[in-house]
């Protein structure tokens, strides 16, 4: 079995003393910065990935995955016992995982999410292994014109599954596509947009993006917002669910499982849709009685899990074509590029430690969640009880420190500084961010695709829709912008991503 | 005609502007043929499209009404700002040490409940916890200190 001779490599890589520390490490720092309020996955990785900076591209994107579904757990955590969810897809949680708090089954609630997210983990890390290498093999036959396609209809994808109003995300997306094109021109070397700036000539970083738009500009409007009431839930009792409710809540993991592994594979799908479908799933098979919304176990269970493996699953995309669902997986695509690794298809093959390494430290890397968490979930209570007061001008300092190592230079905090003040005003203006980060990593990549597609075909634009993938993908992203204009899927789509 | 959705008719300028910005600059650039793109080619498209989609946005806050635009936090906005770029500043001419401190101390005042005492100390630490991780633990190459006045302590100590 070839699946197994790949695992093997991965867990010979990933268990190494030194990769075992760093996935610690990273899962570690990931739940205590994802516990604390207000902050999401999003920003905890991009704050902590100076730390990865001296690393090698192996331990480095172990770490990085390990603070990202660190991050997603302290995010449950946090959405349970203070309401306040870190980022949208532990909404749900908030539902259920909160009512059990208040009714003073807080341990419970915390321990299903634990063991739902370890089963959802173990199950998606799997299916990586399995349906990667072929998504690898396929992708590497695409030709320039495929590329270009398969960007354009990830890009509409992720703006589908998006929340928000569809035109100004599709502008957010130009706008991110036209700041990645700052900087020379790869082909015939011309320095596009740099304003005179000779720093503008290596372009824009895409850290200073995501600092600006998912770091400091949140920080700003979080301040400004009287802070709410928070209850706090001192106990937290037994974090072992009971027999009873491990009964219960068995087939929810299980399907939110199944759910969340197939929506993590969509662009723009990833741990948000699948912790709301997973729930309005759980709604709908639920035999009575059924309690949601005031406690019900199922509904911290389903979502938990869903939100996981979808959060495991969109590395497949990422690891096998280089294309980002979600911010986050810009970011490690970000991160990637900055080790010097150019995210594809020929990754696997020509750096397989790296990539089946990567795959077995997301096994461990659940494994020790939940050994983590279940013990030491009385010290991430403590940390919730810092005030935001003390907390951000600590942001403040990880974010400028990280966006200047990136390559050293001072202009980029400057940079940081004016990219904060747009993303601030777009905030305002309702303009999410998250379909800007996208455009940013995926622009230069299509201008290059594009660009070789049309310089095979000698000009002619008809390649994108001859070339029967192609044009699939095309057909695809104008059929996905249909749907959208019909008003009533558009009401549906509000509904569901409201949740 | 009125507006009935500010945040949709400023955002839909705000995209006109940045298209205009880009087709402008764009514009100088060489255009080339579809066959050999120039850099001018992908940019003036995609700023097309933005700028596009920016008169749609504007031209639909007349009809689709929407909610008012929150009031913006200036002292929030300002001071952060001026906290970056002061650690920029800072970091250039003073390490990382000084940085620190003039982020934390100015970005604090950003939140109206700033204390002061709890403030310096929290600058202190984060100081010593940055140096300490990323300067020695991680090797990250960041002035610590002014160079100047580590020179002078330098030869003071000799």
């Amino acid at each position: 079995m070839e699946i197994l001779g790949n695992l093997a490599l991965g867990l010979s890589v990933a268990v190494g003393w030194q990769n075992l520390l760093y996935c610690f490490i990273g899962c570690f720092l990931g739940t205590l910065v994802g516990v604390l309020p207000g902050i999401g996955p999003v920003a905890t990785v991009a704050m902590l990935l100076p730390f990865t900076f001296g690393l090698g591209p192996a331990p480095a994107l172990i770490m990085l995955a390990g603070i990202y579904y660190g991050a997603q757990y302290g995010g449950s955590t946090t959405a349970i016992l203070v309401n306040l969810p870190g980022e949208s897809s532990a909404v749900v949680t908030t539902l259920d995982g909160h009512q059990m708090a208040k009714k003073g089954r807080a341990g419970p609630a915390l321990g299903i999410a634990a063991i739902g997210s370890f089963i959802a983990g173990c199950v998606s890390t799997l299916l990586i292994a399995l349906w990667a290498p072929p998504l690898a093999e396929v992708a590497l036959k695409f030709s320039p014109a495929e590329y270009f396609s398969l960007m354009l209809f990830g890009l509409i994808a992720a703006i589908v599954l998006a929340r928000g109003s569809l035109l100004k995300a599709l502008a957010m997306v130009c706008v991110g596509v036209l700041l990645g094109l700052v900087g020379s021109d790869v082909n015939s070397g011309a320095i596009r947009f740099g304003l005179g700036i000779p720093e503008l000539g290596d372009g824009i970083g895409f850290v200073v993006v995501a600092m600006a738009f998912f770091g400091l500009a949140d920080v700003i409007t979080n301040l400004e917002r009287k802070e709410a009431e928070t209850t706090y839930t001192d106990t937290i009792g037994s974090v072992l669910p009971t027999w009873h409710d491990f009964k219960t809540s068995w087939w929810s993991i299980v399907r939110g499982t199944s759910l969340g592994s197939v929506l993590g594979l969509l662009p723009g799908g990833g741990a948000l849709l699948a912790s709301f479908a997973s729930y309005m799933l759980e709604k709908k098979v639920a035999k009575k009685p059924s309690y949601f919304g005031e406690g019900d176990i199922r509904g911290v269970a389903g979502p938990e899990s869903a939100n996981n493996a979808g959060a495991q699953t969109s590395f497949i995309p990422m690891l096998t074509l280089g294309i980002p669902s979600n911010p986050t997986m810009a970011l490690m695509i970000g991160a990637m590029m900055i080790q010097g690794i150019a995210p594809g298809p020929q990754v696997m093959t020509e750096r397989p430690e790296l990539f089946w390494g990567l795959v077995a430290s997301m096994w461990v890397g659940n494994l020790m969640l939940l050994v983590l968490n279940l013990p030491l979930v009385g010290l991430w209570v403590r940390l919730l009880k810092v005030p935001y007061r003390l907390l951000f001008p600590s942001i403040f300092v990880f974010c400028c420190i990280g966006v200047y190592s990136v390559d050293g230079k001072i202009f980029d905090v400057y940079a940081l500084a004016v990219l904060t003040a747009v993303g601030y005003v777009l905030l305002k203006l309702d303009c999410e961010p998250a379909p800007l980060i996208l455009g940013f990593v995926l622009g230069p990549m299509m201008e290059e695709n594009l660009r070789r597609a049309l310089m095979i075909s000698h000009g002619d634009a008809s390649v994108l829709i001859t070339r029967p993938i192609s044009a699939t993908f095309l057909i695809a992203s104008l059929v996905l912008l249909m749907i959208l204009a019909a008003p009533t899927l558009r009401a549906k789509r509000e509904e569901a991503l409201q949740g | 005609m009125r507006i009935r959705s500010p945040r949709d008719f400023w955002a839909g300028l705000a995209f006109i502007a940045i298209a205009a910005a880009f087709i402008g600059l764009a514009s100088g650039y060489r255009y080339g043929t579809a066959q050999r793109m120039g850099p001018g080619f992908f940019p003036i498209y995609v700023a097309g499209f933005l700028g596009l989609l920016g008169v749609v946005i504007t031209l639909r806050s007349f009809v689709l009404t929407g909610p008012g635009i929150d009031s913006f936090g200036f002292r929030e906005l300002l001071v952060t700002l001026l906290a970056v770029v002061l650690f920029g500043l800072a970091l250039k001419y003073f390490g990382l040490v000084a940085a620190i401190v003039a982020l934390v101390i100015v970005g604090a005042l950003a939140d109206r409940e700033a204390r002061a005492i709890e403030t310096i100390l929290l600058a202190i630490g984060l100081a010593a916890f940055s140096v300490g991780i990323f300067v020695y633990v991680l090797g990250l190459a960041l002035p610590v200190w002014p160079e100047g006045l580590a020179d002078m302590v330098k030869g003071m100590l000799k």
